[in-house]
């Protein structure tokens, strides 16, 4: 079954005079372990594709099913605790509670989760290892550079154990350094533990690294194919 | 965790924290000070009223307050105050005559009321004899003395050892002349009481006007308590039915209706600083809000459902009030505890406190429970002030959230 099945989705926003027709009839699906990119000029809507498989809008018209779970129709209180279960996100700034430490940050997502004490502890500790981050683990995000803070972040996406990730720009604010060294632990998740990583991106980079490559104008799509 | 992110938001904008905190300390020191001011000055007037006036409870024949007639005596007034004194709640029981006269000098004269007392037996009952100024309280062996209060003192020109001639009616309703000698001069905080009242031996004043032995004009009990008033007098009044038994309220109704007057008057004022600040508090709540706009669009997105989101905020303007509202019940504590020992003095206002029986010297306090009042008072208006900025918070689209907007 695929993970994400995406029919005839369209979004138009209304809030101005003349309506915005973001998405124009999307026809997607997505398999377990992935590595994809969505590309496209700016406001071709590649955010609004994202939000829509994430649950964070509403569509104008079409379905986005998730594993058997047709999302578009789930209430507000069940679309919550869906993607709490389901689905991680990493976004392009602002992924961290500047209050929290690393430790408890990652811990976060499991708290709402109702996870025990044990099982959230090992699981940070798993996760920091992985993000190469372990002595991390007290330090506050705003003492963390860029890359180290959307590595956490990739840590707290991970750690809900979500149905696949969604990226939005992870690497638009980060160096080169930082970039390929993010890039190269999402693709070595993606190949060793076979998570799904789907990112909205400008950035070449992620593209080259990408399996699969979407390309979007005027809320369309334009072509999807597999990078070789 | 909600706790943990509520509590350290706070302080994320620490001079933002700060100047709220100090807007509710500041705020709530005004309120609760001047309650205890306030407070303070009652306390003293009742305190007043009571052990150097009326004590808790008088007992007199029907009538007598009426127009004061001599013949309206109380007969067997010494044993009842044996029985009464046996009543584990009273301290103190002191019966005297009280009757009208007119107090004479060389250079003026003026009506008074003459209370007179068994010495020893009114030092229990009043806390008269320590507002002597100057001589002393019956201490002088001469004969027929008199204390006066100061206003008087100056009205008739009389100093200690001056002469005073009491013109009074006997029981047989002639008029007869006594001459008395200053002894002491006292001075209270109420004006009008020292112009009027003054105090002779029970004995003295029996012998000049024929009044029956053992009998009194008024029984004032003091009680261990001031809270037993009504208990006591209830009880009186059923051991003694033909006679007229009051407490100390129904004695001195104004200064219950300054006391009543006063205690809502401080719920009123502290209740609008209350309101007020909530303003500064839901004003500081919005900005922390639309501060947060991406950060809390990211929460929403990552799973953490609008209530919990609505809980957060409204814990931490519970929590930004609390921190407030200890602070100024530190500061009001401290305060009132130095004020309550070494006193504010209001000598500035002098005449005008003192005529409506306020001392000048102000000793604030207040009750621990006014505290536990104003600390759920606080809450609630915190929860309040929080709904506004959290229902904000629960309208964010969290899509629109994070791109900012």
């Amino acid at each position: 079954m695929p993970v994400i099945e995406i029919e005839n989705l369209k979004k138009t926003y209304t809030e101005t005079m003349v309506p915005v027709h973001a998405l124009n009839g999307i026809n997607l699906t997505f398999q377990r372990g992935e590595f994809t990119a969505i590309v496209g000029p700016s406001g071709c809507g590649k955010t609004t594709l994202l939000n829509m498989m994430g649950g964070l809008d509403k569509p104008t018209e079409g379905i986005v099913v998730i594993e058997g779970t047709d999302i578009t129709k789930l209430p507000a209180g069940k679309l919550v605790d869906f993607r709490l279960k389901n689905i991680g996100f990493v976004f392009q700034s602002y992924n961290l509670i500047p209050v929290l430490t690393v430790e408890e940050n990652v811990e976060f997502i499991m708290e709402l989760q109702h996870r025990n004490k044990k099982e959230t502890h090992d699981r940070v500790v798993y996760l920091m290892d992985k993000m190469g981050l372990p002595d991390k683990l007290d330090v506050k995000p705003k003492y963390l550079s860029g890359g180290q803070q959307q590595r956490v972040a990739v840590a707290r996406a991970l750690a809900s154990k979500p149905k696949f990730i969604l990226a939005d720009e992870p690497t638009a604010n980060l160096d080169s350094v930082s970039t390929s060294t993010l890039l190269d632990l999402m693709a070595n998740l993606n190949e060793q533990e076979n998570i799904t990583f789907i990112f909205s991106t400008h950035d070449q980079r992620v593209v080259d690294k990408a399996k699969r490559v979407i390309t979007l104008e005027d809320g369309k799509v334009i072509s999807d194919s597999l990078n070789s | 965790m909600l706790f943990r992110i509520s509590w350290r938001n706070i302080w994320r904008n620490k001079s933002r924290t700060f100047v709220i905190i100090t807007a509710i300390a500041l705020g709530l020191w005004g309120g609760i000070f001047s309650t205890a001011f306030m407070n303070g000055m009652t306390e003293q007037q009742i305190y007043s009223s009571i052990h150097t006036e009326t004590g808790h409870i008088q007992i007199n024949a029907k009538g007598f307050l009426l127009n004061y007639d001599m013949l309206q005596y109380i007969p067997n007034a010494d044993s009842m105050a044996v029985s009464i004194e046996r009543d584990p709640a009273v301290a103190a029981v002191s019966p005297r005559i009280q009757m009208m006269a007119m107090a004479s000098t060389a250079s003026s004269s003026t009506g008074v009321m003459i209370n007179a007392v068994e010495i020893d037996k009114q030092k229990k009952v009043s806390d008269l004899h320590k507002s002597v100024i100057k001589g002393t309280y019956f201490e002088d062996d001469r004969s027929n003395p008199i204390v006066i209060g100061q206003q008087l003192a100056d009205k008739l020109h009389a100093n200690i050892h001056s002469r005073i001639v009491m013109t009074l009616q006997t029981l047989e309703n002639e008029i007869t002349y006594a001459a008395f000698t200053v002894v002491g001069i006292y001075r209270t905080h109420n004006s009008d009481f020292d112009r009027q009242q003054v105090f002779v031996r029970r004995k003295d004043l029996q012998s000049l006007i024929s009044f029956p032995e053992h009998a009194a004009s008024l029984i004032t009990v003091l009680l261990n308590k001031t809270d037993d008033s009504k208990e006591v007098t209830a009880r009186l009044k059923k051991q003694y039915p033909s006679l007229e038994v009051q407490d100390w309220q129904q004695l001195s109704p104004m200064t219950q209706v300054m006391s009543g007057t006063i205690k809502q008057f401080s719920l009123i004022f502290v209740g609008i600083i209350l309101i007020a600040l909530a303003f500064g508090i839901i004003n500081t709540m919005l900005m922390a809000v639309l501060d947060r706009t991406r950060e809390i669009g990211m929460l929403l997105s990552i799973g953490m459902s609008p209530s919990k989101v609505f809980r957060m905020i409204m814990l931490e303007t519970i929590l930004l009030s609390l921190t407030g509202a200890a602070a100024g019940v530190m500061v009001s504590v401290f305060t009132i505890m130095y004020f309550n020992h070494a006193g504010i003095d209001l000598s500035m206002l002098g005449e005008g406190a003192n005529a409506l029986g306020y001392s000048t010297m102000v000793y604030p306090s207040l009750g621990f429970e006014f505290y536990l009042q104003l600390a759920a008072l606080v809450i609630f208006i915190a929860m309040i002030a929080g709904i506004f900025p959290a229902v904000r918070a629960l309208k964010m689209n969290p899509s629109e959230a994070i791109r900012g907007e």
